[in-house]
């Protein structure tokens, strides 16, 4: 009696954080007529693809999809060859004193700088090198957003491995890089892996930087391009709903392939997972 | 000279990149900020700061982000702390119950706020239409439409989104409360209601910090959803100091002004850190 009732607790949460996704679903796919039907239809409705055969056909969200799968990927990639070595270095090589400790600090506290101090000096800076409304420039900013990221969270997987395995490696003369690509970074797959899913995950969501640093429609991202949708004065609730769902499956599916990460991740590697 | 730099630092070619990139992209646009904050028309002035204090559209949009910040805090660290609670508690179901309730804390803020454009639309929203089922009178509930109402229903919005980070974290940390000292308890006769006050809470004491911590964090600097739902309104009711700070560099192209009203906010946020390790008594609470 007590466990039921604790259920439908449980169900009612649940409901809660996935009704309002679920409605976003169904007026992607729900003729105009239906889509503020009184009362509200929440099953019986005629499904339709049109509103994502219009977004895609009027040529800017496939657009911005490309430039955010682009953006994302590239940063993401940036930050991995930058941060793991970086990580590798702080974890397992000797410092004087206590300077690797010093520098991981200094590197996680960039992180928690608000975008909103930073992004100034930013715009001025690409727009001087000529990098505004473009991928490259926003690129280069999401590569220094994630690293600090990538470096705490690889050190904590570095941590857990055995460092008899590397010393066996390095009797047999090879280097320190050749000890880390053959044999850690194989040890090491699934925190690459989750590493490399929220820093994808970071930069496909950004907004504050993309809006500011892309502002033309080519160069621009798939939040931008869909807030763009939100605030026109008149909104066409069913491609915007439509584009809204193409920017959120990638981030779920992501997700889920990280689930067993997600705390540690989430909180900046500051709860052991 | 390099001979023994590299005996004695041999990291340093391995973190060197990472450090110059964070140099040029962090450092030097922090150190550029301050600079433009405290140049005026002739020169060195810090009236950029003392514009502050004066500034009423600033202190309100100040007073609305502290209001925002205490208010969606609260809600959202009970209703996680509960959550994580029950969640844990229950035998079969944990991990589905679990994956479910994180959905809404992962998708893209602007997702987020779309999703919140289709249920607040006053006339034909999902939200009223659902309560005009129930024989709401509906016609008075305009949700961020309205002045008195938007502040309110950004603050939904956001528990809508970020209780489940809560969740996530105090979930966490119940699942690696040692068992023993919780055994104890209960072969000694402790209520559960006991467990929960006199050990539980005091062991999960760190977690609740740091949750505490990172949420507050961020709700400070809170920008997306606001911008794209209400864009600050209507008139001025949920504008905040990342929205005014935006407005003040990008539509008035006043960088100075703008750059010390985001250290203001940065100093706020520095002094919540230090109070609250303090209060907490958690001398680091990373690791």
């Amino acid at each position: 009696m007590k466990s039921a009732i604790k259920y439908l607790l449980a169900l009612l949460a649940l409901a809660a954080a996935v009704a309002p996704i679920y409605w976003l679903v169904t007026i992607s796919i729900k003729r105009d007529i239906d889509q503020f039907a009184v009362p509200p239809l929440w099953f019986h409705f005629q499904p339709t693809a049109r509103h994502y055969m219009e977004s895609f056909r009027d040529g800017d969200l496939a657009r911005s999809l490309w430039n955010s799968t682009f953006v994302a990927s590239l940063s993401t990639l940036l930050a991995m060859l930058l941060g793991v070595p970086a990580a590798y270095g702080l974890e397992r090589l000797r410092w004087p004193l206590d300077w690797n400790q010093k520098i991981g600090f200094w590197i996680l506290s960039t992180r928690m700088l608000p975008p909103i101090v930073t992004i100034v000096p930013l715009f001025l800076m690409l727009r001087g090198a000529g990098l505004l409304n473009s991928r490259l420039g926003l690129i280069i900013v999401y590569t220094a957003l994630n690293l600090p990221f990538v470096v705490w969270m690889m050190q904590g997987f570095f941590r857990e491995i055995p460092r008899e395995l590397e010393e066996a490696a390095m009797m047999d003369g090879d280097s320190r890089m050749g000890v880390l690509v053959r044999v850690v970074l194989p040890v090491a797959k699934p925190g690459l892996a989750a590493t490399v899913v929220f820093c994808l995950i970071v930069a496909w969501n950004e907004f504050l930087f993309a809006l500011i640093l892309t502002q033309t429609a080519a160069s621009t991202t798939l939040p931008v391009a869909i807030a763009s949708r939100v605030t026109q004065y008149e909104i066409k609730w069913g491609a915007m709903s439509a584009a809204g769902v193409v920017a959120m499956v990638p981030v779920l599916v992501f997700a889920a392939l990280a689930q067993r990460y997600l705390v540690r991740g989430m909180s900046l590697g500051a709860v052991k997972g | 000279m390099i001979q023994t730099l590299r005996r004695s630092w041999p990291g340093v070619p391995w973190v060197a990149p990472t450090v110059v990139l964070l140099l040029a992209l962090s450092i030097y646009p922090l150190v550029y900020s301050v600079k433009v904050s405290l140049i005026g028309p002739a020169g060195f002035s810090l009236a950029n700061y003392t514009r502050l204090v004066q500034d009423r559209l600033f202190l309100q949009a100040l007073a609305q982000t502290l209001l925002y910040t205490a208010v969606a805090l609260a809600i959202e660290f009970a209703l996680g702390l509960a959550l994580a609670l029950l969640i844990d508690s229950l035998g079969r179901g944990r991990a589905f119950f679990r994956a479910g309730l994180l959905a809404p804390m992962l998708l893209p803020p602007v997702v987020v706020a779309v999703i919140w454009r289709l249920i607040y639309t006053p006339q034909f929203g999902v939200l009223n239409g659902t309560l005009g089922v129930f024989g709401i009178n509906t016609s008075a509930l305009t949700w961020t439409s309205g002045e008195s109402g938007a502040l309110a229903s950004v603050i939904l919005v956001d528990v809508w989104e970020w209780t489940p980070f809560l969740f996530l974290l105090l979930s966490a940390g119940l699942q690696a409360l040692p068992q023993e000292p919780l055994e104890a308890a209960r072969m000694d006769g402790a209520s559960a209601w006991q467990v929960f006050r006199d050990i539980v809470l005091p062991l999960l004491k760190p977690v609740m910090t740091l949750a505490i911590l990172l949420r507050t964090i961020d709700l400070l600097r809170i920008f997306d959803q606001i911008f794209i739902l209400t864009q600050g309104g209507p008139g001025f009711a949920t504008e905040t100091v990342s929205l005014y700070i935006y407005r003040t560099a990008f539509r008035f192209f006043n960088f100075g002004y703008a750059a010390a009203m985001s250290f203001l906010g940065l100093g706020l946020t520095i002094v919540f850190a230090r109070s609250l390790m303090r209060v907490m008594r958690v001398p680091r609470v990373s690791k």
